[in-house]
């Protein structure tokens, strides 16, 4: 059986200064679903190598 | 490459953890938790669904006050606007971050008009929270600028370049935000421009783009203009051909002038009528309305909101402990679109990630749960509805 190690579900990088609403980045759009899959098994990775 | 986490918060999911370097929010689920050693929560005894246990970000109006009289202002600020007190201000602070809220967007109005800005950003970096800043930069000078460090990230009005700012906002300040940016430049790196969209400024935003590559700055944040506040007397709002074109226009900005673009939530009906991936977007949090969920503002007479923009007052912030009485029960309007969406939004492959746009948008012209009235296939939906043949076939 192999066991669950945990996900990254969603990645929103940089802060929001905007005092009216929500600024989303769609940069990321272009390069579509393979590169969020990849991005968030690397995101897994390193973040279960972080300092606790 | 070590990442480092900052900060954590548990949600039904799982959780929320903040990093520095990067800087990034990031969801992960709840084996995810335990693996970086977070406590059991009692939020993982339950369903996975279901909104957030608090706001991940708070739009704190500080004021109503500024001076400079913006055609199109949406909180309609006047030089004698209300205001929070200082003390008020940082109460709030000090009540969001028991709630575990990461960041706070402070504006107005314009905040660098309040002599205590500073210490209010203070404050919240004293309690754990990230305050970032919108201003006009009207009356920035070095000195100010410097203890601008205090912030994360701070953008800059610029709703066109020269002769297109006054067109714009109605008087001659681009010169004055233009040097703000170069001031807050020279200070720190996260420092972009915040520009309106409008139906006369989007002509102009070629000129915005490489404004923001010229100065080095780190985003170009583009904001749908919604008809509230000042704003409400103009037209202004895109055609549909606009509407159509903003997504590939911002892409093409993006790639053309190589600088980070980013598109308000008010836009998510005008980049899902191009079908990008859901999968992509939801992965990296592009959705529509997500006020009373992720998002919350307070207004500068104390009114916990679910947007800036839009939405009743659901608890006076100003009273301890009415901000997180009021989050498990409120906000209803805003949650519910989702599961009471009316037609075409109810057969749309992207409601879940759309969540039927801008409630702003929808209540200026008409119901507060109506689909935006801005989006392409709302548009072409009613058009399909006023033909008489079709609605004699829908008899």
């Amino acid at each position: 059986m192999r066991l669950r190690r945990g996900r990254v579900l969603q990645a929103t990088f940089g802060c929001n200064p905007n005092s009216s609403s929500l600024g989303v980045d769609v940069t990321f759009l272009l390069f579509g679903a393979t590169f969020a899959s990849a991005l968030a098994i690397v995101l897994g990775a390193l973040l279960r190598k972080a300092p606790r | 490459m070590k990442l480092q986490v900052v900060r954590a918060r548990a949600e039904r999911f799982g959780g929320i953890v903040e990093l520095e370097r990067p800087r990034a929010l990031l969801h992960v689920d709840r084996e995810m938790m335990r693996a970086l050693g977070q406590p059991e929560s009692d939020l993982w005894n339950g369903p996975e669904e279901g909104p957030l246990s608090a706001p991940r970000e708070v739009h704190v109006v500080l004021s109503r006050k500024c001076a400079a009289g913006c055609k199109g202002c949406y909180v309609s600020a006047t030089p004698d606007g209300a205001a929070l007190s200082y003390d008020e201000a940082c109460r709030i602070l000090d009540e969001l971050a028991t709630m575990g809220v990461f960041h706070v967007a402070l504006g107005g109005g314009e905040a660098l008009e309040l002599d205590y800005l500073f210490a209010v950003a203070a404050h919240a970096r004293k309690v754990g929270i990230t305050p970032n800043l919108t201003t006009s930069g009207l009356g920035l000078d070095e000195r100010a600028a410097a203890r601008c460090a205090v912030f994360g990230q701070i953008n800059v009005s610029v709703d066109g370049v020269g002769k297109a700012y006054q067109e714009a906002r109605g008087f001659d300040g681009f010169r004055h935000a233009e040097k703000a940016l170069r001031l807050l430049r020279a200070v720190k790196p996260e420092v972009g421009v915040n520009c309106v969209v409008s139906r006369s400024s989007f002509q102009h935003l070629g000129e915005v783009a490489r404004l923001v590559k010229s100065l080095d700055l780190n985003e170009l944040e583009l904001l749908r203009f919604k008809p509230v506040g000042r704003g409400a007397s103009l037209a202004e709002e895109l055609t549909l051909a606009q509407s159509k074109r903003i997504y590939p226009l911002a892409r093409w900005l993006m790639l053309r002038h190589r600088v980070r673009v980013k598109l308000d939530c008010s836009f998510a009906p005008m980049v899902f009528f191009h079908k990008p991936s859901a999968r992509a977007a939801a992965f990296f949090g592009v959705q529509g309305c997500v006020g009373g969920d992720v998002l919350a503002a307070v207004s500068p007479e104390g009114a916990l909101m679910g947007c800036s923009f839009a939405g009743r007052a659901e608890a006076d912030a100003r009273v301890p402990g009415a901000m997180q009485q009021a989050w498990s029960k409120g906000f209803g309007e805003f949650r519910d679109f989702v599961k009471t969406a009316p037609a075409p939004c109810a057969s749309c492959d992207y409601l879940q990630l759309c969540r039927g746009g801008c409630r702003a948008v929808a209540q200026a012209h008409g119901p507060f749960m109506s689909p935006d009235p801005g989006c392409p296939t709302v548009q072409a939906h009613q058009q399909r509805r006023s033909l008489p043949v079709v609605r004699a076939l829908e008899a």
